[in-house]
């Protein structure tokens, strides 16, 4: 906690912020000071204590980076994809590059002085609005759909040690525009604290696609946290590829706020050695006519653990909401853990919700049947750990991305 | 090619078979037949190498010991089992199964393993002999297929892999006779004088269409009973009874 104080005031200092900046900064910080990392005594970190993860996996833990950065690999850039791009640079913004778009429809600001009034939601997000070093706001003007997808590259290197950073992204899009949105991680470091969060508000008529990948295997551990505000006739649609990090637990908040509007989340976590991913969802079912829909698939190998948590809360304003999740798991060693808990908290009456959960190996009279074909043992078990996780990629609506995600985590059809 | 002498299994150990003997020759058709229970199903699982089972006796196949290799190193070197329930398997599509397998077994013989349009105009070809709508080939393994279609397909598969020992577990079953005559006709087409066939039923209807050479009686986990194709109609008539 000493350090903590030490690089909260650096972090004050470094940035030239106004004196309301500052006084938001510094309630955010005292409310984490107050709470600290979350441990398993918080209802929604029970499977997940993170405070023992980190303390176990960092030693030292700073929150203030003050090195040179380091070159980036530009090689690791998506080619034959044209796209717009942020660049997160060990915490700090490099690049913000919109040349595809027409720029009086795409606002951008990276203005660090931020005091909104917003709820507080836990401790993690009050950590992110205290240190956060770099911030990128987009505005989607009304009518506009970008032309091309954006990544956000989040990328880490080796310079980066024993550090928590924050990243924030506040998006707008207005009404009748969308956006395609790659979030891809790229961790060339060792050991680090990585806390997202990113806000999303979507208009009448608009449409967000939201695609994040974390594929690459590496030792940080990860908090993303996403909220989601959906408007009249609106569309967010979420794809999570959760795989790389050491840790990681994404969490999406979601709130159908009018009538039409609808949230998709589907999500892979596939895992080995000691990883521990978790996905938490809470859709909030607002106004009538609003649906949802989550599918996750997980694959556990060794001492691996998956969490899934998916709540549903239906309003009692929110009649003829459509609700629907489903968690399907592959355990493949004795070790492993999958922990699902599913919430339906329903105060409507005429509503269509339901929830499935399954978890099992795989079928030993599959594998018996694909190697009486000539398949090996290990090529039996790939194809059918491939076309389990296939159903999840299939659910990408746009064929481009869904294309280019397949070759980045290597499923096939 | 192949020779099974004093074959015992058991599973959970119960015995089920209990001495079974049988020699099979390249180009011959073999049936077996015989009442629930008496251990056809266990003879092909054994013969394709399924885990689970308690096995002893001897199974001689081109000069080696069958019961040493692992599933896939028999498919590799010939033997084929068409199910008699072809599993389902989400995910994963049939045209890249059939590749993958194929290539599989000519990668294991050290044969040149087709490319993606060599391996089209084969099952193209062979999906029109035997009738089978094209377009089934995109869809996921057996997913949603009807009974008749997941027997065509296994049979499908056997005129891709052209296997040395084709065992037939029951494929006759859930067939209408439509079905029946298309999976026999590709059956037929198959027979030369280097592949043979185990064929497995309960009726002798299948008989009709796939003449075989010698029918076998199997009750209780034993062979009680050998002799020709009219064999199979003295059955039809008289029933296992008369034998067990």
């Amino acid at each position: 906690m000493e350090q903590l104080k030490v690089d909260f005031d650096k972090v004050i200092e470094s940035l030239k912020l106004s004196e309301e900046s500052i006084n938001f900064r510094k309630k955010n910080f005292n409310q984490f000071v107050e709470n600290g990392f979350p441990n398993k005594r918080v209802e929604d970190w029970k499977f997940s204590d993170l405070n023992q993860i980190i303390s176990s996996n960092i030693e030292n833990l700073h929150f203030h980076t003050d090195f040179e950065l380091g070159e980036i690999d530009e090689t690791t850039f998506i080619d034959k994809f044209e796209h717009n791009k942020i660049i997160f640079h060990n915490g700090i913004i490099s690049k913000v590059d919109f040349s595809f778009e027409d720029e009086t429809k795409v606002l951008i600001t990276r203005d660090l002085n931020q005091n909104e009034n917003s709820k507080e939601v836990n401790s993690l997000v009050s950590l992110n609005n205290a240190l956060i070093a770099s911030y990128i706001g987009i505005t989607v003007k009304e009518n506009y759909s970008l032309t091309k997808p954006l990544i956000i590259y989040n990328i880490t290197t080796k310079e980066l040690k024993s550090t928590a950073i924050n990243l924030k992204t506040d998006i707008v899009i207005e009404k009748n525009s969308s956006l395609k949105l790659i979030n891809l991680f790229d961790d060339n470091s060792e050991n680090n604290f990585i806390n997202i969060v990113q806000n999303f508000d979507i208009s009448q008529d608009a449409i967000l696609k939201n695609y994040k990948i974390d594929h690459k295997k590496n030792s940080n551990i990860k908090y993303s946290y996403n909220n989601i505000n959906l408007e009249r006739n609106s569309i967010s649609e979420n794809f999570i590829f959760s795989t790389g990090s050491k840790f990681m637990k994404n969490e999406i908040n979601c709130n159908l706020n009018d009538e039409y509007s609808s949230a998709f989340i589907n999500g892979i976590i596939n895992l080995k050695d000691s990883q521990h991913h978790e996905i938490k969802t809470n859709i909030n079912h607002l106004a009538e006519n609003t649906k949802s829909y989550q599918l996750i698939k997980s694959v556990l190998n060794d001492n691996a653990k998956g969490v899934y948590q998916g709540k549903i809360y239906v309003d009692s304003k929110a009649q003829k909401t459509n609700g629907y999740q489903l968690s399907k798991a592959l355990l493949l060693s004795e070790n492993t853990e999958f922990d699902g808990k599913p919430e339906l908290e329903i105060y409507a009456d005429d509503v269509k919700c339901s929830h499935g959960a399954t978890s099992g190996s795989l079928d030993e009279d599959a594998i018996f049947y694909l190697m009486s074909r000539g398949l090996s043992n290990q090529q039996s078990k790939e194809l059918l750990i491939n076309g389990f996780l296939l159903d999840a990629v299939e659910k990408i609506t746009d064929i481009e991305i869904k294309d280019l995600i397949k070759n980045i985590i290597g499923i096939t059809e | 090619m192949l020779q099974i002498k004093d074959l015992e299994a058991k599973i959970d150990n119960k015995e089920i078979l209990k001495g079974l003997n049988l020699e099979i020759k390249p180009g011959e058709v073999h049936a077996i037949m015989g009442p629930n229970g008496s251990g056809k199903s266990t003879l092909s699982n054994v013969l394709s190498g399924k885990k689970g089972y308690t096995v002893s006796g001897d199974v001689t196949y081109f000069n080696e010991n069958l019961l040493d290799l692992e599933i896939e190193e028999r498919a590799h070197k010939g033997i084929f089992l068409a199910f008699q329930y072809p599993l389902e398997i989400p995910g994963v599509n049939t045209n890249i199964f059939l590749k993958t397998s194929l290539n599989a077994i000519k990668k294991a013989r050290g044969e040149k393993e087709l490319d993606a349009i060599e391996f089209l105009k084969l099952v193209k070809q062979k999906a029109s002999e035997l009738k089978f709508d094209e377009k089934i080939l995109s869809r996921q393994l057996n997913v949603g297929f009807s009974g008749g279609e997941k027997k065509k397909n296994e049979i499908l598969q056997m005129s891709i892999l052209n296997p040395k020992l084709s065992i037939l577990d029951e494929t006759d079953s859930g067939l209408d006779i439509d079905a029946l005559k298309i999976v026999s006709e590709g059956v037929n087409a198959l027979r030369s004088k280097e592949s043979s066939f185990l064929i497995i039923t309960h009726y002798q209807r299948l008989l009709e269409y796939i003449k075989p050479d010698f029918v076998h009686v199997l009750i209780n986990g034993k062979i009680v009973k050998s002799g020709g194709s009219e064999l199979a109609l003295e059955l039809e008539h008289n029933g296992y009874e008369s034998l067990s």
